[in-house]
């Protein structure tokens, strides 16, 4: 473990950002994680991975940060604590800037590598199924179907904001891989594993990785248009009928808005298409138009 | 009736109820139209109390306007109730969210809305309260290049009028969305400072009174004494910022003068309080705005220095 940057902070303890790294040589792979505090799921994965990669000898080099915003993580928040500043709207960061600048600089320095990716969770109130967020084309989609998650996400301009990792990245024309699953504020060990196995056999293709991994098909692999958005047209209490990953058929009770008080029925909702449920809405307390669900076309 | 109070956006809640983001309408519809809109973030209670200073002088005169005068009191009422910078469940920064969304969630709703309300008006100033960790000189906030705008704002009361070139999340702001709109700005974050919101209220009629709306028998003042600002640009506002973690404790007030190398503060040791940085000014010039909140980390911005060779 290599210590990249530090800061000094009162009343505790110096702020580490800090690296795994595995192998040499090329081709290099950047694996970050907890940019925001209260997304822990590409921690575990990164925890995942690194159990692995210390038993293996690797064609390639493996940088991990499993924790970007560790006293964000220390108080379970999204942003960093002090200032309550996004670190992932602070790139390309400054080095003369202020403490999310800072940090951000330094990740964007120390992750010169020729793939880089980074893992989110879904906001504590929605879970979504482990997915790869991609542009239309190019080798990034590759990389991303090599990864065999559940689902491949191709979006035109997705990440194109350069105050955030993935645009940063990609404005510097390095191959980045935006990975999304499970739920903020919990751990999803489910998610986090299968999120570890698109790592290890996105290595395997790239040939870091000498033995295979288990394969894995994509479910999905779409575009924005064979994606499904279902809002609540009213507020209430949400209570769901699917789970994310359930398949779904037309007509398929997906789930109601009650009245929170009462429980009477204000909203039903059903399916229109057959697909996979890849969005759920966890927090049962909605708004009006509020997303509630995702359904994604099948492969 | 001197006002038309309108609803111009609610806020559904889970449990039915409603939040409604108002409007008051000043004069008979004919005129230039003038809007000012408070409450944007809801941790800056000053621009609400400038909104409804300005209210309460144009209930008295409102039969003399010669023109249409809105007032937005309170944009963000749920962060306002809870003294907090965002729109709360949705965590999101209103000002981050223009020029918003039809069919979205409460906040880009009412974002959507009050860009619809606004279009039309003449001149549009948002009036707010200075980041919650920091206390703020009078000043405007006008886009660089801007001329009417800047015209304007030399008659706001303030002490400085700042020309900004808009930074990267400028263009979801409420005044990017205008031509030649203003950001009022001063007092201390998330409360309330004596005077203040008197000064401020006095830029806003005196607008009204350049623009022809408000005669001039109808100010509380009288012209002579609206301060006149000096006129600065990126290149004259210096930040400050601490190099190392620690509390920072200033030496000097918001707008005093300070010489190059003057003290505006030390960074101390939370624990021990030993002296580990003295931040001084790099030119002759006025505090602009001073940390209030003193915890610092490396990067953490204590002050910004105007510097003060040109206008003043």
């Amino acid at each position: 473990m290599s210590e990249i940057y530090r800061l000094e902070a009162p009343y505790r303890g110096v702020y580490k950002l800090e690296r795994l790294s595995f192998g040499s040589g090329s081709p290099s792979i950047s694996v970050v994680a907890g940019l925001h505090g209260n997304e822990l799921n590409g921690l575990h994965t990164c925890n995942i991975v690194a159990g692995l990669l210390k038993m293996i000898r690797l064609n390639g080099t493996v940088h991990l940060f499993p924790s970007i915003n560790t006293f964000g993580m220390d108080q379970g928040t999204k942003r960093w604590p002090l200032d309550d500043r996004d670190i992932n709207k602070a790139f390309p960061g400054d080095p003369e800037g202020s403490a999310v600048e800072r940090i951000a600089c330094a990740l964007l320095e120390a992750t010169e590598t020729d793939i880089c990716i980074d893992i989110h969770s879904a906001s504590p109130l929605m879970r979504e199924i482990p997915q790869v967020r991609v542009p239309f084309s190019g080798k990034e989609v590759e990389y991303a179907r090599a990864m065999g998650l559940p689902m491949v996400w191709r979006r035109e301009g997705d990440r194109l904001d350069t105050t955030g990792l993935i645009g940063a990245w990609r404005s510097e024309g390095r191959a980045a891989l935006h990975v999304i699953g499970g739920r903020g504020a919990t751990l999803d060990i489910a998610a986090s594993r299968t999120m570890a196995n698109g790592v290890m056999r996105l290595l395997y293709h790239l040939g870091v990785l000498p033995v295979p991994v288990d394969a894995d098909e994509n479910r999905v692999d779409t575009t924005k248009s064979g994606v499904q958005y279902i809002y609540g047209m009213i507020g209430g209490f949400w209570v769901p009928e699917v789970r994310v990953g359930d398949e779904v058929k037309p007509g398929h009770l997906l789930g109601k808005i009650t009245e929170v008080i009462g429980g009477g029925l204000l909203q039903e909702f059903r399916a229109e298409t057959a697909g996979l449920v890849v969005t759920a809405r966890t927090y049962p307390v909605v708004h009006a138009q509020e997303l509630l669900i995702r359904i994604a076309e099948l492969s | 009736m001197s006002s038309i109070i309108s609803v111009i956006c609610s806020a559904g809640m889970p449990t039915g109820e409603r939040i409604d983001i108002v409007r008051r309408r000043f004069g008979n519809g004919e005129g230039p139209r003038f809007a000012l809109v408070a409450g944007v973030r809801g941790d800056t209670p000053e621009g609400i109390r400038v909104a409804h200073k300005v209210c309460a002088h144009l209930q008295e005169y409102h039969t003399a306007l010669k023109g249409t005068v809105d007032i937005y009191p309170c944009v963000n009422p749920l962060a306002a109730h809870r003294g907090i910078r965002r729109w709360p469940f949705f965590d999101q920064d209103l000002n981050r969210r223009f020029p918003g969304r039809a069919a979205a969630h409460a906040p880009d709703r009412v974002a959507f809305r009050l860009v619809e309300d606004l279009q039309g008006v003449d001149q549009l100033i948002e009036v707010r309260g200075a980041h919650s960790a920091f206390t703020e000189a009078l000043q405007a906030h006008v886009r660089k290049g801007d001329s009417n705008a800047l015209n304007v704002a030399k008659h706001a009361n303030v002490e400085v009028v700042w020309e900004r070139c808009p930074g990267p999340s400028s263009t979801s702001t409420l005044v990017y969305q205008f031509r030649d709109s203003i950001v009022l700005e001063g007092g201390t974050g998330n409360r309330l400072t004596t005077g203040i919101a008197d000064d401020l209220c006095n830029g806003v009629l005196n607008i009204l009174n350049v623009m022809g709306i408000l005669p001039d028998d109808c100010l509380p003042f009288h012209w002579a004494g609206v301060t006149r600002p000096s006129v600065v640009d990126d290149d004259s506002v210096y930040r400050l910022r601490s190099e190392v973690g620690g509390l920072f404790l200033p030496s000097v007030k918001p707008w005093e003068i300070v010489s190059e190398g003057h003290c505006i503060g030390v960074v101390v040791d939370p624990i021990s309080g030993r002296h580990l940085q003295a931040i001084n000014a790099p030119v002759e010039g006025r505090v602009l705005a001073l940390r209030e909140q003193p915890v610092v980390l490396p990067g953490t911005m204590v002050a910004r220095v105007v510097r003060t060779d040109q206008n003043v």
